[in-house]
């Protein structure tokens, strides 16, 4: 079964498994796909990372391909005279990282997997070259970034309808994509990193001010690592480490939540959400003071980790009222942006497991596509701090803090849950009230993700809004003002809050459940 | 060719026949250059109207968050409907104050006797109550209306048109609005 945000992604690496490709290959094809039907949210110009359970083995690992700051970063890149240059960190040249997704899917490939690339790339080449239909998901999307793609891909992007943005139901067909696809089944991932593709990608960059050169491209390579692992009640999670905190950040919410659940509480419980907000922003505070690249920067995971301090701070939530003040020694504006991103799960019939989560960062990234390539270069340069001073400041080589957080649940030491989710700083909240929902509340897997869901953080200190989906009843908004929260209501399945994919594995071999968010395209296929 | 084929005809029916509703045509619409486009509710849709009047060999400007004072030079006001959390974001703005600016706004263009076009272009993808709120409230003020035929499903434009008398015309999408955009500006 294969789980993924555009239904022709979820059918291309379905049929993959059906043609006797793994878990991999089929993850891989997918993604391949979502790079042609899901454009704005990843592809070849972005990273990610993927979590894969090896059946057979019985082992869990983790292969980060999140992108790398180019060698000319420094810490005060954004910085004018004292100002952070939003426009430098989002819609410059400045704003591209060294993608990290071909090589990293073509490491799972080569390591994990048992089809080549010009196996999985085929799908992708004809979808690119036939067309598919834009969704009201991609049309919408593509109004509100139609001003970035005319900036910096011009009236003429085959991202753009007649220099438009596209209506529901029309054709895309982009065979510039096509052909660069094509070019790396038969070249291999050279021709992206050190040949003639590398050489367009550093002259788009180039051309809008950015850093980026041919030297950065051919130095990258995706780590694997192992994974964070994490406990609560009779469950184990796997998911990466740093730089993606998302999995960290799941795992203390958890923690926090399970001292402080009360029988009674449901999925819409004000008394429920008002705790999890407080301990959202209690852990942003944190996170923006400890947290970045943990090849550069000594972070203590084990106290960020360990009972004591998640102790500590459930014991600091009062249950009558909002905190109003969450002690941070850095100061962010606290802006939180539409990011893209998109997951994917995939189990095999042998029953290995990948849990993919990747990204160009916001949606359709910088908005800058190489000449006459096809595909869109990320701007996630963004999701490192503007300010000097913090462990998540640019620096050569290094990788911004990402909130991804794509994960596997075991229960009782079996496989039962792959799961992941864009949405920003939104996914560990967001992927953290599923959890809640399946092992707390007792929800199937699609009650789970359909559920309305919330969110707060913390910036500098002190609150920021509580935003929650308008379908929770309306005495839960005046339960929750009354407690001192600032109440912002957004739309009924509203993809601020991500777009959920997962795979339950039901008990003794009895099947599986797909889930797939409706706040996107999701859509799962299975055989 | 279709959407050729049906811009020809909206441009003949304009000419010939009168309006799609509203008055009929007895004369062009009192549109005249230089353009001031300006948002109500900061959906990216104000690019879209930019690059229509460009390709309308329009002269025109764009003001996103325009106040009373940017309408000084201008001769006719683009106010183009949508609204885009992330466009309200991005400008600082809750949807309280766009509406008061855009208030503000209308009612400067009133007193300087600059007449409005009200345009839709974001299709059915685009409304929802932030945006009908502004459909409802400032359509009525304009001397001419264009939109997506999408974003007109339910008639709300129609219904609104018919009862203040204002000509509309609604195009299949957004490139087809090029030929009617400059037919609005021949007359003067």
């Amino acid at each position: 079964m294969v789980t993924a945000a555009h239904p022709l992604a979820a059918e291309a690496g379905r049929d993959m498994l059906r043609d006797g490709g793994n878990a991999v290959d089929a993850a891989v094809t997918a993604a391949f796909v979502l790079n042609v039907v899901e454009p704005f949210a990843s592809g070849i110009g972005g990273g990610g990372f993927m979590v894969i359970y090896l059946a057979e083995k019985r082992m869990v690992t983790v292969i980060n391909f999140r992108e790398r700051a180019p060698a000319g970063a420094i810490p005060d890149m954004f910085l004018e005279e004292g100002t952070v240059r939003r426009d430098w960190k989002q819609t410059s040249g400045l704003a591209v990282a060294v993608p990290g997704a071909l090589a990293g899917w073509d490491y799972a490939l080569k390591k994990y997997g048992t089809k080549n690339l010009s196996n999985v790339t085929k799908k992708a080449v004809s979808i690119s070259e036939e067309g598919f239909p834009v969704s009201a998901t991609f049309s919408l999307i593509n109004k509100d970034e139609c001003e970035k793609l005319l900036a910096n891909a011009g009236e003429n992007t085959c991202y753009l309808y007649q220099g438009f943005p596209f209506e529901k139901q029309d054709v895309l067909k982009n065979p510039d994509l096509a052909r660069t696809i094509r070019l790396i089944a038969l070249k291999g991932t050279d021709v992206f990193y050190k040949g003639e593709i590398a050489e367009k990608i550093v002259a788009a960059v180039k051309t809008k001010d950015g850093l980026l050169t041919k030297e950065d491209l051919a130095s990258y390579q995706p780590v694997e690592e192992k994974p964070l692992r994490g406990h609560f009640m009779d469950y184990d999670i796997y998911t990466p480490p740093l730089p993606a905190s998302g999995g960290l950040h799941i795992i203390q919410l958890l923690g926090i939540l399970e001292k402080r659940f009360e029988s009674g509480w449901h999925p819409a419980s004000p008394e429920y959400i008002h705790i999890f907000a407080e301990a959202l922003r209690l852990l942003f505070a944190d996170r923006n003071r400890w947290l970045g690249d943990p090849e550069h920067e000594d972070i203590p995971m084990q106290t960020l980790m360990s009972p004591d301090y998640l102790q500590r701070i459930a014991e600091r939530i009062h249950p009558e009222r909002v905190l109003g003040s969450y002690p941070s020694t850095l100061i962010e504006d606290g802006r939180h942006k539409k990011t893209s991103t998109t997951h994917l799960c995939v189990v095999d019939t042998w029953g290995n497991i990948v849990s993919l989560t990747q990204s160009i960062n916001h949606f359709f990234g910088s908005g800058i596509v190489p000449e006459g390539t096809g595909f869109l270069l990320n701007n996630h340069m963004d999701d490192f701090s503007p300010f000097p001073a913090s462990p998540n400041a640019p620096r050569p080589g290094r990788r911004p803090l990402s909130s991804m957080a794509p994960l596997i649940l075991f229960k009782k030491g079996e496989p039962f849950l792959a799961l992941g989710s864009p949405g920003g700083t939104r996914i560990f909240s967001s992927l953290t009230q599923i959890i809640m929902n399946i092992t707390f509340f007792g929800k199937t897997l699609d009650e789970a993700i359909e559920a309305p869901r919330f969110f707060s953080y913390s910036s500098g200190g002190s609150a920021f809004p509580l935003f929650l989906e308008s379908r929770f009843p309306a005495e839960v908004f005046k339960f929750l003002e009354k407690k001192g929260h600032e109440v912002k209501i957004r739309g009924a399945y509203d993809n601020y809050f991500g777009g959920a994919q997962g795979i339950m594995l039901l008990r003794k071999g009895k099947g599986l459940h797909g889930g797939a968010d409706s706040r996107r395209d999701g859509s799962g296929a299975g055989y | 060719m279709k959407n050729i084929i049906h811009t020809a005809l909206l441009v003949l029916f304009l000419l010939s026949s009168g309006w799609i509703s509203g008055k009929p045509a007895e004369k062009l619409p009192p549109f005249r250059q230089p353009l001031l486009i300006s948002s109500a509710g900061q959906s990216a849709e104000v690019q879209s109207a930019l690059i229509l009047a460009k390709r309308a060999g329009l002269k025109a400007s764009l003001i996103k968050s325009a106040v009373k004072k940017d309408l000084n030079g201008f001769e006719t006001l683009a106010l183009v409907a949508g609204a885009s959390m992330k466009g309200l974001g991005a400008a600082g703005l809750d949807i309280t104050d766009e509406k008061e600016r855009v208030r503000r706004l209308v009612d400067a263009a009133g007193k300087k006797e600059v007449p409005i076009l009200f345009l839709h272009l974001g299709g059915e993808a685009r409304r929802g109550t932030l945006t009908d709120d502004f459909i409802k409230e400032f359509v009525s003020c304009a001397a001419f209306v264009l939109v997506v035929k999408s974003g007109n499903k339910d008639g709300i434009f129609t219904e609104i048109c018919r009862k203040k008398n204002i000509p509309l015309v609604e195009v299949e999408r957004t490139v087809d609005a090029v030929a009617p955009l400059k037919q609005c500006f021949s007359g003067n």
